[in-house]
């Protein structure tokens, strides 16, 4: 790892926060009133502590790992070079799909919200073009600037949120009982398959320098993910209605279309459309960064950038390929892809740590 | 690298839509060339549906509207955003829909559905249903030479609720109760010819109509004036009124300003569900008189109080009665016993569907008369009649 290329703890955390913004934002809050129904706006308290748990899970994996290493270093390590290998391989590829599965669905958002005329190739190959400028520089870059869209993202959500909150009705968030507790659960689900993809971070864990005075927990920022999962789910439940909600694709986007500011400003939904487009780019940045990642300890290749290119014209392809239509689209982003995701984030990821834990490699 | 970065950079500008001549893809556009529509009316017609879109006054410009038939809404509207004399209308602003009385029974659904996916439009958008004639006409009859239509629609939908008679519900709720419920209440207006008493405003006046009770393909009924009254009670809807309880030789108008419903499914031993007690306490304040009733006299004020309480029940009953008649769920009764007995209600032997129509209502309504404002007494009463309370209490204070 070159020593120029090094990020903090916090920088780490704050890649992913913005990252998972992005689909956090995309899949709520239909996904989860879709399975939870009314109760669904508690669903992500379930799914932060599903995620915590995961989170502890895979710190207690690699507690003992050397520092410097990154997922796909620690798999070559604790799998052997082959298996290592063939891990890397698969989680490349799937990433490569998801990267285009990405700026696809970024895409088909803009299309179904704001530029009913638009053209979906172009959203595509700018956004993958901005990408590849992007995650061909160093990873502290793309770090760096997380942390400045940041507290403008936060800033963002929460006027927006706080200019939503006179079309809220209570009746449209109960009745919730004791009994609701199974639906809570099934509601999480969705939520927690996006705060599992902390899991895909882990291969940059090798740029992270080693700051002892830093704690290092991620925690707090899964906390505030959470939050922002329970204020969009409260806010689009409470103002649409269970049935409106599980109706619309982009039911949260269709609160903010309604928002009136002191009743003078109206339409302020570009500033939400922003924040879609800069926590897409930056997952897609992050996506390219780390597939080239598990190139570049694969192969052996020195330079990461050499990789970014191909695996940005193999996500276009993939962005272009993986549906017709939106119709298509949809039937892999239910249900297809959250799966596959899952797999990769819950199961095959802790799964090769522990194989490596149990064989005392680290 | 910073070659590449900037020529990047260029081609992303000129994919921007921020420069009119270069962009390949544009959605910008200058503003003396777009046409912000306020108000859209939809009526049936002959071929399929007529739509029109009016748009907003500027200085020195009036308000234009523009008009288009076609198959559906859809291909009509498209065609006439276009129309404007060269200027494209433009739908974000829109803040209301007026739909003919013959539309909304058969194009409600393709309305909201319009309104849903199309990203101009607004969800929270209010509906009215025109009766008694077709909604272009009511739009283009209100409007002034100054006074574009979308004002004096706006200005009726803020001001209905504050004189209780009626509430324009917003598309979203709308389609909300149309899915939850399988029916949903819209404010319906009618246009009525009057004596012009300014120059600035058309030949027609529009009135409330009561609400309609709309199921996504046809319509259930119309409520009456006191129906849609009993319906913004308990619905949560109502904000103020005046009306004149006559007691003695006076009638006293009264303004009922704060409604609290309280609504409660009553079960029995064995868990079904027996009856819904309805309470309503209302809050009153005196607005003027004409004739004399001492208000001083508690037992005067309690007469009132009961006058209040059996109008406004009255009201109560015969939209509840509609209820069952209709066999709609309209005022979402099962939805308010729901929230306030979540379990039992779950666990009741019966289906809500079964038996709310012959399901008993106990309605109560108490009545508080709070306050005269700074009248005390009329000069009648405190002033010239012999043994008045004001002249009693002048004449103990002298005494002391």
């Amino acid at each position: 790892m070159g020593k120029t290329d090094r990020i903090t703890e916090r920088q780490l955390r704050v890649l992913l926060f913005v990252s998972l913004l992005s689909p956090m934002i995309r899949i709520l809050p239909s996904a989860a009133v879709m399975l939870g129904g009314r109760a669904a706006w508690l669903s992500p308290i379930a799914a932060f502590a599903a995620g915590a748990a995961l989170l502890a899970l895979t710190r207690a994996l690699r507690k003992n790992a050397p520092e410097g290493l990154g997922l796909q270093d620690m798999a070559m390590l604790g799998l052997g070079p082959v298996a290592g290998r063939v891990f890397g391989v698969l989680s490349a590829l799937w990433l490569t799909y998801y990267g285009g599965f990405l700026a696809r669905s970024a895409a088909e958002r803009l299309l179904s919200t704001v530029y009913p005329n638009g053209n979906t190739p172009v959203f595509i190959v700018v956004m993958l073009l901005a990408a590849v400028l992007t995650a061909s520089g160093l990873t502290k870059t793309v770090s760096r600037t997380a942390e400045v869209l940041m507290p403008i993202l936060l800033g963002v959500i929460a006027v927006v949120l706080v200019f939503a909150a006179p079309d809220i009705s209570a009746e449209n968030l109960l009745p919730v009982t004791y009994r609701s507790w199974r639906d809570i659960l099934y509601g999480a689900a969705p939520i927690f398959n996006v705060t599992a993809g902390f899991g895909y971070f882990l291969f940059l864990r090798g740029h992270v320098t080693a700051e002892r005075a830093v704690r290092p927990t991620a925690f707090p920022w899964l906390a505030i993910l959470s939050l922002i999962a329970l204020a969009v789910t409260f806010f689009t439940l409470g103002t649409l209605g269970e049935s409106l909600s599980i109706t619309m694709e982009n039911a949260f986007f269709m609160v903010i279309r309604n928002i009136k500011v002191f009743g003078v400003i109206e339409r302020v939904e570009a500033v939400v459309v922003a924040i879609w487009i800069v926590t897409d780019f930056i997952f897609l940045t992050s996506i390219l960064m780390i597939v080239a990642e598990i190139w570049k300890t694969v192969t052996g290749v020195k330079r990461r950038s050499f990789f970014v290119p191909p695996t940005a014209i193999l996500s276009g392809a993939a962005a272009f390929l993986t549906a017709r239509d939106a119709f298509e689209f949809l039937r892999l982003s239910e249900f297809i892809v959250p799966a596959i995701s899952l797999a990769f984030t819950v199961v095959l990821i802790p799964a090769v740590m522990a194989v490596g834990k149990l064989r005392k490699k680290y | 690298m910073k070659r590449a970065v900037f020529l990047s950079l260029a081609v992303c500008l000129a994919l921007t839509g921020c420069s009119s001549g270069l962009t390949i893809f544009s959605n910008y556009r200058r503003l003396e060339m777009i046409e912000l529509v306020r108000t859209v009316t939809v009526d049936a017609a002959e071929d399929g549906v007529n739509v029109s879109i009016c748009g907003t006054a500027g200085e020195k410009q009036e308000a234009r509207m523009y008009q288009n038939t076609g198959p559906s809404i859809g291909v009509a509207m498209n065609e006439l955003t276009l129309m404007p004399l060269g200027r494209q209308a433009i739908l974000s602003h829109t803040e209301s829909m007026l739909i003919g009385e013959d539309a909304a029974k058969t194009r409600l659904d393709e309305v909201l559905d319009y309104v849903e996916r199309f990203s101009e439009m607004r969800l929270d958008t209010g509906l009215f249903i025109v009766r008694d004639g077709t909604a272009l006409d009511l739009v283009s009859g209100v409007a002034g030479k100054e006074t574009p239509a979308a004002d004096v629609v706006a200005g009726l939908a803020e001001n209905m609720p504050k004189v209780g008679e009626g509430y324009v519900f917003s598309c979203r709720e709308i389609a909300a109760s149309l899915s939850e419920n399988g029916c949903a209440l819209i404010q319906c207006v009618r246009g009525e010819k009057e004596e012009k008493l300014f120059e600035d405003r058309g030949d027609l006046n529009i009135k409330p109509a009561g609400f309609a009770v709309m199921l996504p393909d046809s319509t259930a009924g119309y409520l009456t004036e006191e129906e849609t009254l009993g319906a913004m009670l308990i619905l949560g809807k109502y904000e103020s009124h005046n009306l004149d309880v006559p007691v003695e030789d006076a009638v006293l108008t009264v303004s009922v300003d704060l409604v609290k419903p309280k609504i409660r499914p009553v079960f029995s031993d064995s868990g079904e569900l027996e009856r819904i007690r309805l309470e309503l306490e209302l809050q009153s304040n005196l607005v003027s008189m004409d004739g004399l009733a001492d208000l001083r006299d508690e037992k005067l004020r309690r007469k009132v109080e009961e006058k209040l309480s059996e109008l406004m029940g009255g009201a109560l009953e015969k939209v509840l009665e509609r209820e069952r008649t209709l066999g709609l769920d309209f005022l979402d009764l099962e939805g308010i016993c729901e929230r306030r007995e979540p379990i039992k209600m779950e666990d009741m032997p019966q289906r809500w569907e079964d038996i709310f129509t012959a399901l008993p209502v106990d309605v109560s309504v108490k009545s508080v008369l709070m306050r005269t404002y700074d009248i005390i007494d009329p000069p009648e009463i405190s002033g010239k009649e012999e043994g008045s309370p004001w002249e009693k209490l002048t004449e103990s204070l002298r005494g002391s």
